[in-house]
C-alpha cells in the first residue's frame, strides 16, 4: 500500500502573524519526513491544519490524490490520519482503557483484545485499568501512539514527541518509528532537535517564521546546515570555560529536606541534600514531573518547610517566604513565566515592582513611586537587553524569550548571591536562548552561584559545574559535570543506576 | 410514654420525602457540574419549576402536564444559561447568579395571581400495602411516583457516569475540554445537554415542593435548598451515592429539629436551625476525605470556559 499525502500553498493568517506562508509539501510512505524549525515557525500550525483542529485560510490537502477537506478532527481520523500531540490529549482522571474506548466504536472485549494485540506486536507494557495521571510521560504518549494504532492509520505526525521522554523511552520510540514506517504508515515527524532529525528521518523540510526554508535529503545534510537554516543566521557556540578549582565556602546547604504532598498530581520529596558553593552553577537534571517544581518551591519559599532544613549564608531560612529569602540575596526565576515569575495583565514596570526590596523604596506610606519603579525598569530593559521601550506594555504582550529576559533581569539587577532558575529557556529561540546561558555564565564569573532546574540535558552539560538528577523525588548523589555524559543522565533519570 | 412503633417508620418516610427535592436538583447539577460546568441557578431554576408546576396544574388542571410542564421550564431557564455561558462565553460564577436571582424574582411575579389557591391531591402508589409491615411499609410504599424517582436516581446516575459511553463523554469533557475537543467530541453541545437535564432535574424538585411536599405556592418558597443541593454535590466530591446519604442526613435533622422545638428542648432555636447544614457538611467533608479520590473524581474544568480557536 503507498500512501501519498500533499499540502498545497497552506496559508494560514493569524492577527499580527502570518503563521503559515504558502506551504506546498508532498510525502510518500514507507520513509520518515522531518519537519524542522524553531518555536513559533509555524510547524504546529501546519500540524494542526493536517490533523483538522484548525482550518487553513487557503490552500488544499491531497491523500493519494484525492482532495480532503478536513474541518474537524473527526475528519482526520476517518481518513486515517492519526496524530500525536506535544501536549497530551488525554484525560488524566479517566484509566488508559477509558481512554481509549471513548472514540472507538468497538465493544469493549473486541477493543481490549486490539490493545493487547498492538501492546505485544510493539513491546509496550501499559495497566489498562490505572487513571492516565498515574503514568509516566513516556506510558501516556505510548497510550496516545496506541490510540492511533487502533485506527490502522495511514498517515501518523509526531509533534515533538520527545520533549518528555528520557534519553532510554526516546530510543525506543525511535524503534517504534522505524517498525511503522517498515509496515507502511507515512510518518510526519515534528521537532527543533537537531540530532534527532540526523538518526531517525530520511527526509527534513526546515520552516522558519511561517515559511518553508527547504527540503532536502538528509544524507545530503549535516547538523551545521540544518542549523543555520533554521535560524537563519550563522550561530555561534556558547561555552562555559569551566574553572579549575572553586571557593570552598558553603553558600547554601539543604539538609534532610522532605516534603509530602496533599494532592496525588505532586511529588513527595524524600531526604533531599545537597549544597552548593559559591561561585558554582549545581544543575538538577530530571523529566518533568519528578518532583523539580515542588523542589522550586521549597527552594523559593512558596512551600515552606523545616526552618533547619534550609541553611543559606550561615542562616537558617527554611521558614522564610519568598520575599524575607529574597531580602536573604536569593533570587528566583519560576517555571511558568506567565503564571508564576509575572502577571500577564500588568504592565511591565508594575511586574517590577512585585520584586519589593526594602532598600528599593518602591513604596512610600502604602504609596506607589511610580518614578522610581520606572527609573528602576528602564535600567533592567537596557542591561538585560530587552527588545521594547515602552515600560507601559502589559507584559503577556512580550514575546518568550523578552519577558525571561525582564524576569532574569529583574531577580539579577539586585546582584543576589544565588540564583535559582527552572527551566529559563523552555520555549525560547535560539538567540534567546544563547543570551540567557551568556547571562548565567557570566553570573558564576561573578562568584555568584546558580541552581538550575532544568529537563534540558544539553543545557545542563552546557552550564552546570556540578550534576544531580531528581526521579521520583528523590535526588542523586551530586556528579561533577565533566564526568558525567548524556547517556549516563539519561539512565539516573530514568530511575537506574 | 409509649412510641408507636409505626411513628418511627412515618418519621422516616418524613425524613426521606423531605431528602427528594435534595436529590432531584443534586444530581441533575452534578451531571451539569461533571461536564464541567458550574451552574449555580439552581436555586432559581427550582423555583421556576415550583411555580410551573403549580400554575400549569392549576389553570390546565392536568397533573401530568404540570409535572413537565416544570420540567420544560427548568429547561427553558437552563437554556438562557447555556447560550450564555456556552455561545457567548460568559462566566458561569455570574451568570448562574443572576440566574437564581432572575428566577426568584419571575417566580414571585407569576406567583402572585396563585398564592392562597390550594393544591391537588397528588396520587400516590402502593397505597393498599401502606398498613402491611410495620415500620418498613409507611418507608416504601404510599408515595407519589417522584419519590420513587428520586431515590432511584443517584443509582441511575452513578450507573450512567461509570458504565455508559455518554457518561464517560460526559467526564471526559469535564477533565479536559481540549482534549476532549480534539478527539472529535462536541464539548459545547455536550455541556449544553448537561446543563439543560440539570435544569430539567431542578425544574422537577420545584414542581414536587409546589405539587407534592407541600401543595401550595408560597413566594420563595425553596427557602435555600437549592443552596443545599449545590453543597450537596461539591461535599460529595462529585459521588451520587454520597448525595444521597448527605440529603438523608439534612432532611433527617430537619425533621428532627421540628420535633425537638415541638417537644421544647431547650437548645436555643437558632442552633438547632442551623444544625442540618454544619453536621451535612461536617459529614460529607468526613467521608470524603480521601484527596487522591477527591482530584480523581472532581471535574478539572469545572467552571472555566472552553471555547474552540480557529
Amino acid at each position: 500500500m503507498n500512501t501519498n499525502l500533499k499540502v498545497s500553498k497552506i496559508t494560514k493568517i493569524y492577527p499580527g502573524c502570518i503563521a503559515n506562508k504558502n506551504i506546498s509539501l508532498e510525502f510518500n510512505s514507507g520513509k520518515i519526513y522531518a519537519l524542522l524549525g524553531e518555536n513559533g515557525a509555524g510547524k504546529s500550525t501546519l500540524v494542526k491544519i493536517l490533523s483538522g483542529v484548525i482550518m487553513p485560510d487557503e490552500g488544499e490537502i491531497f491523500l493519494n490524490n484525492k482532495p480532503l477537506k478536513l474541518s474537524s478532527p473527526i475528519d482526520a481520523k476517518k481518513n486515517n490520519i492519526g496524530m500525536v500531540f506535544q501536549h497530551f490529549n488525554l484525560f488524566e482522571t479517566l484509566s488508559v482503557f477509558e481512554n481509549l474506548i471513548i472514540d472507538s466504536n468497538e465493544t469493549r472485549d473486541n477493543l481490549r483484545e486490539k490493545i493487547k494485540s498492538i501492546m505485544d506486536k510493539y513491546n509496550f507494557s501499559i495497566d489498562l485499568d490505572i487513571p492516565v495521571l498515574n503514568l509516566s510521560a513516556g506510558q501516556k504518549q505510548k497510550v496516545e501512539i496506541i490510540r492511533c494504532l487502533i485506527r490502522n492509520p495511514e498517515v501518523l505526525i509526531m509533534d515533538e514527541p520527545t520533549s518528555v521522554l528520557t534519553e532510554q523511552e526516546t530510543s525506543e520510540l525511535f524503534s517504534s518509528l522505524k517498525k511503522f514506517s517498515e509496515e507502511g504508515i507515512l510518518i510526519i515527524y515534528i521537532t527543533h532537535k537537531l540530532k534527532e532529525v540526523m538518526s531517525i528521518c530520511d527526509e527534513v523540510a526546515v520552516m522558519r517564521k511561517g515559511e518553508l526554508v527547504s527540503v532536502s535529503k538528509i544524507i545530503d545534510e549535516k547538523i551545521e546546515t540544518l542549523a543555520n537554516k533554521m535560524v537563519g543566521q550563522n550561530l555561534k557556540t556558547i561555552k562555559k570555560t569551566k574553572q579549575s578549582s572553586f571557593s570552598s565556602e558553603q553558600l547554601i546547604k539543604i539538609t534532610n529536606l522532605n516534603f509530602k504532598s496533599e494532592d496525588p498530581f505532586e511529588t513527595n520529596l524524600s531526604d533531599i541534600n545537597f549544597s552548593v558553593n559559591r561561585g558554582e552553577c549545581l544543575g538538577i537534571a530530571g523529566i518533568s514531573g519528578n518532583g523539580q517544581s515542588e523542589l522550586f518551591q521549597v527552594l523559593s519559599g512558596e512551600i515552606i518547610s523545616d526552618k533547619n532544613s534550609i541553611e543559606f549564608n550561615k542562616t537558617y531560612i527554611g521558614d522564610l517566604n519568598p520575599q524575607e529569602r529574597r531580602e536573604y540575596l536569593m533570587a528566583f526565576s519560576p517555571e511558568d513565566r506567565l503564571e508564576q515569575a509575572a502577571i500577564p495583565q500588568m504592565k511591565i514596570f508594575e511586574n517590577v515592582a512585585l520584586n519589593n526590596f526594602k532598600s528599593s523604596n518602591f513604596f512610600n506610606n502604602g504609596l506607589i513611586n511610580e518614578d522610581k519603579i520606572k527609573e528602576h525598569s528602564k535600567k533592567i530593559i537596557s542591561d538585560f537587553n530587552v527588545n521594547t521601550d515602552n515600560i507601559d506594555l502589559k507584559s503577556q504582550f512580550l514575546s518568550g524569550g523578552n519577558l525571561q529576559k525582564l524576569i532574569i533581569g529583574r531577580e539579577l539587577i539586585t546582584s543576589p548571591d544565588l540564583l535559582i532558575c527552572f527551566n529559563p529557556t523552555w520555549g525560547l529561540d535560539v538567540g534567546a536562548i544563547n543570551y540567557i546561558h551568556e547571562t548565567l555564565i557570566k553570573i558564576n564569573e561573578q562568584n555568584k552561584s546558580i541552581i538550575l532546574i532544568s529537563t534540558d540535558t544539553d543545557e545542563l552539560l552546557k552550564l552546570s559545574d556540578k550534576i544531580s538528577v531528581i526521579n521520583k523525588g528523590k535526588l542523586s548523589k551530586t556528579m561533577n559535570a565533566d564526568e558525567v555524559t548524556s547517556e549516563k543522565l539519561g539512565i539516573l533519570m530514568g530511575g537506574g543506576n | 410514654m409509649i412510641i408507636d412503633i409505626n411513628f418511627v417508620g412515618l418519621i422516616l418516610a418524613s425524613i426521606m420525602a423531605s431528602a427528594v427535592p435534595l436529590i432531584l436538583a443534586s444530581c441533575g447539577e452534578l451531571i451539569t457540574e461533571r461536564s464541567g460546568v458550574l451552574n449555580l441557578g439552581v436555586e432559581g431554576m427550582m423555583i421556576i419549576g415550583a411555580i410551573s408546576g403549580f400554575a400549569l396544574m392549576t389553570v390546565t388542571g392536568s397533573l401530568i402536564i404540570a409535572v413537565f410542564g416544570a420540567m420544560l421550564a427548568g429547561v427553558l431557564i437552563s437554556t438562557i444559561f447555556a447560550f450564555l455561558t456556552q455561545t457567548l462565553i460568559t462566566n458561569h460564577v455570574a451568570t448562574g447568579l443572576a440566574l437564581t436571582i432572575f428566577g426568584i424574582g419571575i417566580s414571585a411575579m407569576i406567583g402572585k395571581n396563585f398564592v392562597g389557591i390550594p393544591g391537588k391531591e397528588f396520587p400516590i402508589l402502593f397505597e393498599s400495602l401502606k398498613d402491611t409491615i410495620p415500620i418498613l411499609s409507611p418507608i416504601l410504599f404510599g408515595h407519589s411516583i417522584v419519590f420513587y424517582f428520586a431515590f432511584a436516581l443517584p443509582f441511575i446516575t452513578n450507573y450512567f457516569l461509570k458504565k455508559t459511553k455518554l457518561g464517560l463523554i460526559v467526564r471526559a469533557v469535564g477533565d479536559s475540554p481540549v482534549s476532549a475537543s480534539n478527539q472529535g467530541i462536541n464539548v459545547r453541545l455536550v455541556r449544553y445537554m448537561c446543563i439543560l437535564y440539570g435544569g430539567a432535574m431542578c425544574g422537577l424538585a420545584g414542581a414536587y415542593l409546589s405539587m407534592i411536599y407541600t401543595p401550595q405556592w408560597i413566594e420563595n418558597m425553596t427557602g435555600g435548598r437549592g443552596w443545599i443541593a449545590l453543597a450537596l454535590v461539591v461535599f460529595s466530591t462529585w459521588n451520587p451515592i454520597k448525595i444521597l446519604i448527605g440529603a438523608m442526613i439534612f432532611g433527617g435533622l430537619t425533621i428532627i429539629q421540628f420535633h425537638m422545638q415541638a417537644v421544647g428542648v431547650r437548645i436555643p432555636v437558632q442552633f438547632l436551625t442551623a444544625l442540618p447544614y454544619i453536621v451535612t457538611i461536617i459529614v460529607l467533608v468526613v467521608i470524603s476525605r480521601d484527596s487522591r479520590k477527591i482530584r480523581l473524581s472532581t471535574p478539572s474544568s469545572l467552571g472555566k470556559s472552553f471555547y474552540k480557536d480557529n
